[in-house]
């Protein structure tokens, strides 16, 4: 799955899928690492469950990834200072997974 | 004019660019914070309206157009409330919601991923071409295809063609027939006819357009003239003027987002690894708001405050005039211009801009204000010292295909 910059913004502002590209449903799912979770601060683009599901079982996987659900979310652009200069998707309603 | 360097042009220094962008980052987390059931109890009211109007306007044109005595007073009211839904309908609800304003609600219809709006484009086509090209790239000149829909121009920058002398005329039409220029705005015609669009994508948007507007064309110009009976034709002419009046109003307030004088242009060099507090200072730079009372702003969907609205797109739109308060205090304390003025001068420059622009560049003079002077010693560059690049419209369009593969 694509996790470049442009492609990141694209999905977030257009809300599409990162995963099948079509327009996101309800809830969203992000797939994260725990790190990810705790900061609420996610780098892949946000997906239908689905499709989290099918990435999580795919051969990319990791272990350490996890499925969050959302009902919305707010996409932050990297500050100047920031160490990691990547953009993040953070939740803001958070759904029971 | 087009700025390649917006610090540069606004006088700041990177610090104090950070500076601006940690202050709008407490604003956005000032109303995250506070955003709730006032909030949510807004929107909701809003919608019960937009919907009590819709069925008042059909109502009304349906039964009251029957007798010859209603008939006049049925067709004026019928359609004041039809105009008025799908006003409020496109503008305070759709835009917004497709933004994802009220996602937080969890509320199963109110969400960017469920809202259809009343009018020709298919949400999906606006979600790509006004939340991501239009408000990513904004006023980036040969990115952001809202610099005169394709068909006009409306910086200096861009080149001049014989094509351009006919702009008030396309701009009328433009007006008219707003919502069918908006269908089709995320085909990107410029590179349907260089030959650079992605066929399976085209003919994908097609598709989506088609169905689209045909029901649009079924609902208003088939189905509910036919439940008039013989009063048919009055029905459709009701709705035809209805759909004008939505046309010309929204035209008229987007086109008071970014054209009047003082909304900046930007050259693609601007937006090369650039930071969210440099991407806020551009947003500011390039949008331009109106005054007005609260009825205005709700009519117009907020876009009143439409630099508000670039610095926050996600954010609840009865929340913008809260915040308008705060980024112009912020705009004041760093010698940035706030531009803003009534709707009328607003649209008037637009126009201006418009007509003068169909002419050579050597015929006419620039109407772009210089930035207010720094209230304390900064070097800053004369508009000849600074660089800037001729671009043309429509080098940008989505991904096609290949990114769906």
């Amino acid at each position: 799955m694509r996790t470049d910059k442009a492609w990141v913004i694209q999905c977030a502002l257009s809300r599409i899928c990162g995963f099948c590209t079509e327009s996101l449903g309800r809830p969203i799912a992000f797939v994260g690492t725990r790190e990810e979770i705790a900061r609420n601060a996610f780098h892949v683009p946000p997906m239908h469950q689905s499709c989290a599901q099918e990435l999580m079982r795919g051969p990319e996987a990791d272990r350490d990834w996890r499925i969050v659900l959302t009902s919305g979310f707010e996409f932050v652009r990297p500050a100047r200072e920031d160490a990691d200069r990547r953009p993040t998707y953070q939740p803001n309603s958070l759904l029971p997974s | 004019m087009a700025i390649s360097d917006v610090k540069e042009y606004a006088h700041l220094t990177e610090e104090e660019v950070d500076q601006l962008g940690r202050e709008l980052d407490a604003i956005r987390a000032e109303i995250e914070e506070s955003r709730g059931e006032k909030d949510a109890a807004y929107i909701n009211r809003l919608i019960k309206i937009q919907r009590a109007l819709a069925a008042a306007g059909r109502v009304t044109l349906m039964a009251g157009t029957q007798s010859s005595r209603t008939r006049k007073p049925a067709v004026a009211l019928g359609v004041a409330f039809l105009a008025l839904h799908k006003i409020l309908e496109n503008m305070e609800i759709g835009h917004n919601v497709m933004h994802g304003q009220w996602d937080w609600m969890n509320d199963p219809e109110i969400h960017s991923s469920n809202w259809e709006w009343d009018t020709a484009q298919p949400a999906e086509q606006w979600k790509h071409s006004h939340n991501y090209i239009h408000h990513q790239f904004t006023n980036v000149l040969g990115y952001d295809n809202d610099i005169g829909y394709g068909i006009l121009r409306m910086a200096r920058e861009q080149k001049w063609t014989p094509y351009n002398i006919g702009q008030p005329v396309y701009n009328s039409l433009l007006a008219f027939l707003f919502e069918w220029g908006v269908a089709l705005h995320d085909l990107d015609i410029e590179r349907i006819r260089k030959g650079e669009k992605d066929p399976k994508e085209m003919k994908r948007q097609l598709k989506q357009i088609f169905r689209k507007g045909r029901n649009q064309i079924l609902k208003d110009y088939v189905v509910y003239p036919a439940l008039a009976g013989r009063q048919w034709k009055t029905v459709l002419a009701a709705n035809a003027t209805s759909n004008v009046i939505r046309n010309l109003w929204a035209y008229v307030i987007i086109f008071c987002g970014h054209f009047p004088d003082g909304a900046m242009h930007f050259t693609e060099e601007e937006i090369e690894d650039e930071s969210r507090a440099e991407w806020y200072l551009r947003q500011i730079l390039g949008a331009a708001n109106f005054n007005g009372g609260p009825l205005l702003h709700i009519m117009s969907g907020n876009l009143g405050f439409q630099i508000e609205h670039h610095l926050y797109p996600d954010l609840p739109s009865n929340r913008y005039a809260q915040i308008s308060e705060k980024v112009k205090e912020l705009c004041a304390k760093y010698d940035l211009p706030y531009t803003t003025g009534p709707l009328h001068q607003q649209y008037g420059q637009a126009l201006r801009t418009i007509i003068k622009l169909s002419l050579p560049n050597s015929w006419t003079s620039s109407d772009t204000p210089e930035p207010p002077s720094p209230s304390r010693e900064r070097k800053r560059r004369t508009d000849d010292e600074r660089p800037s690049r001729r671009r043309e419209l429509g080098g940008w369009s989505r991904n096609g295909a290949s990114a769906r593969a």
